[in-house]
C-alpha cells in the first residue's frame, strides 16, 4: 500500500481480497447465493408486516458459519410509537414494499 | 508398518500441485524414506516430465489395472534418492480408465513396500480428483495467495471432510514475502482467518522453481534457495518432526548486499 493510499485512507487490495473472500465462503459454505437473501428478506418484511409494524429499512438477513453449522441470522426491529405499538395487530395489511440492498 | 497414502489436491489447476508432489515425494526420499509418487491424472501426464523420468516410461498405472504387467514393472526408479519411484499415469486415457475401488487396491498394494505414497490429483472435483482421495490417509491442499485459488481450497477442504479423510492440511504456494508486506498479496494470516485449517507450509516464489522444471529436476535435489527449503522443511513435518512454521520475510537492501539471496 503507497503512501497516497494510506493517505487517503484507501483499502489494500489483500484486504479487499480477505473481505471479499470471507463473505463468499460464507455463502458457498451454506449454499445460499448472496443474492438469495434478499429475497429471503423481502419475503419476511411481507409475512411479517401483515402481523406487526417493523422498520423495514432496517431489516437485516445474513448467513453466519460457525465450524460445522451454517446459520441465518433475521434481525427485525420492531417500530415502537404511541400509535402503534410494537407487536399490535394491524386492521389492514401494509403492501410488502421489495428492498433493493443485497445486504 | 504400513505405509501412509498422502494426496497432494488443490481444486483449481495450476497452483504447483505437480511440482509440489514431485519436491516433498523426493524430500521425504531424501530424509531416507521409501517414497513412491504417483501421477493421478489420467491423460494429462506430467509428474514424469517435471521429475525428468518422462523417457524411462514403459508402463503406466493403467496397464497394471488392465493386467498388462505387474506393479513392479510400471515403477521407475529416481536414483538420485536412495528409495524414490514414480508410478507414471496413462496419456492416451481419461479418468474413466480407473475407479476409487482400483486406486485402493493399488494403493493397498504399495502401502506393504513403501513408507510414503504421494498422489498427484488432478485439478477439478470430479471422478480423477475422487480416484485420488480414494486411498488418502492424508489430504495436503495446495493453494496461491490468490482469491479464485483459496475460494476452491475451501470446497475442496468440504469435500475431504465430508469423505472422511480430513482434516485436510494446506500449503501455501507462491507466496511473494515483498508483495505481502505492501498488502498487495494475501498473507499467511489472512488465508488462516479466512480458511480455519492447519497450515502444513509455506512455499515462496522461487525463480528456481521454473529452471527445476525445465530440466527435469526437482529443487529439493539441488537447491539451498526458499522453495527447496520449503519442501524439505514440508517433508520433515509428515514425518512428525515438530518444524516451526513461519511466514517468510521480504528481504531487505543489505540482506541482498550481503549475498544472503540466492
Amino acid at each position: 500500500m503507497g503512501f497516497l493510499d494510506r493517505f487517503f485512507g484507501t483499502r489494500s487490495s489483500s484486504e479487499t481480497a480477505k473481505q471479499r473472500l470471507q463473505l463468499v465462503l460464507v455463502h458457498d459454505r451454506a449454499e445460499i447465493p448472496p443474492g438469495m437473501l434478499a429475497l429471503i428478506k423481502d419475503d419476511i418484511i411481507a409475512v411479517l408486516s401483515r402481523r406487526v409494524n417493523i422498520d423495514r429499512d432496517k431489516v437485516a438477513v445474513n448467513v453466519t458459519h460457525e465450524a460445522k453449522s451454517s446459520k441465518l441470522l433475521v434481525d427485525i426491529p420492531l417500530l415502537s410509537n404511541d400509535n402503534n405499538a410494537p407487536g399490535r395487530m394491524r386492521g389492514e395489511p401494509q403492501r410488502p414494499r421489495r428492498t433493493s440492498s443485497s445486504s | 508398518m504400513e505405509g501412509t497414502v498422502i494426496t497432494i489436491t488443490s481444486g483449481k489447476g495450476g497452483v504447483g500441485k505437480t511440482t509440489t508432489t514431485a519436491n516433498i515425494g523426493a524430500a521425504l526420499a531424501l530424509l531416507g524414506k521409501k517414497v513412491v509418487v504417483l501421477d493421478g491424472d489420467i491423460g494429462l501426464r506430467n509428474l514424469d516430465i517435471v521429475m525428468g523420468l518422462e523417457n524411462r516410461i514403459v508402463y503406466d498405472i493403467v496397464d497394471f489395472i488392465e493386467g498388462r504387467c505387474r506393479l513392479r514393472q510400471a515403477l521407475i526408479r529416481d536414483k538420485r534418492a536412495p528409495e524414490l519411484y514414480l508410478i507414471p499415469t496413462a496419456q492416451t486415457r481419461d479418468k474413466s480408465a480407473i475407479n476409487p475401488e482400483q486406486m485402493k487396491q493399488v494403493c493397498d498394494e504399495l502401502r506393504k513396500e513403501f513408507d510414503y505414497v504421494v498422489i498427484d490429483s488432478p485439478a477439478g472435483i470430479e471422478q480423477g480428483f475422487q480416484n485420488a482421495l480414494a486411498p488418502a490417509d492424508d489430504v495436503l491442499v495446495v493453494t496461491n495467495p490468490e482469491v479464485s485459488s483459496v475460494r476452491d481450497a475451501d470446497r475442496v477442504i468440504g469435500l475431504v471432510e465430508s469423505s472422511e479423510k480430513g482434516p485436510a492440511r494446506l500449503i501455501i504456494n507462491r507466496l511473494v514475502p515483498a508483495r505481502v508486506k505492501k498488502q498487495e498479496m494475501l498473507s499467511m494470516q489472512d488465508i488462516i482467518d479466512v480458511l480455519s485449517t492447519d497450515i502444513i507450509g509455506i512455499v515462496p516464489e522461487d525463480e528456481a522453481i521454473l529452471s527445476s522444471s525445465n530440466r527435469g529436476t526437482p529443487v529439493v535435489f539441488n537447491g539451498k534457495g526458499p522453495a527447496s527449503q520449503a519442501y524439505r522443511d514440508i517433508a520433515r513435518r509428515i514425518t512428525g518432526e515438530d518444524v516451526p512454521l513461519t511466514q517468510p520475510q521480504a528481504t531487505s537492501w543489505w540482506q541482498k548486499l550481503l549475498g544472503r539471496v540466492e
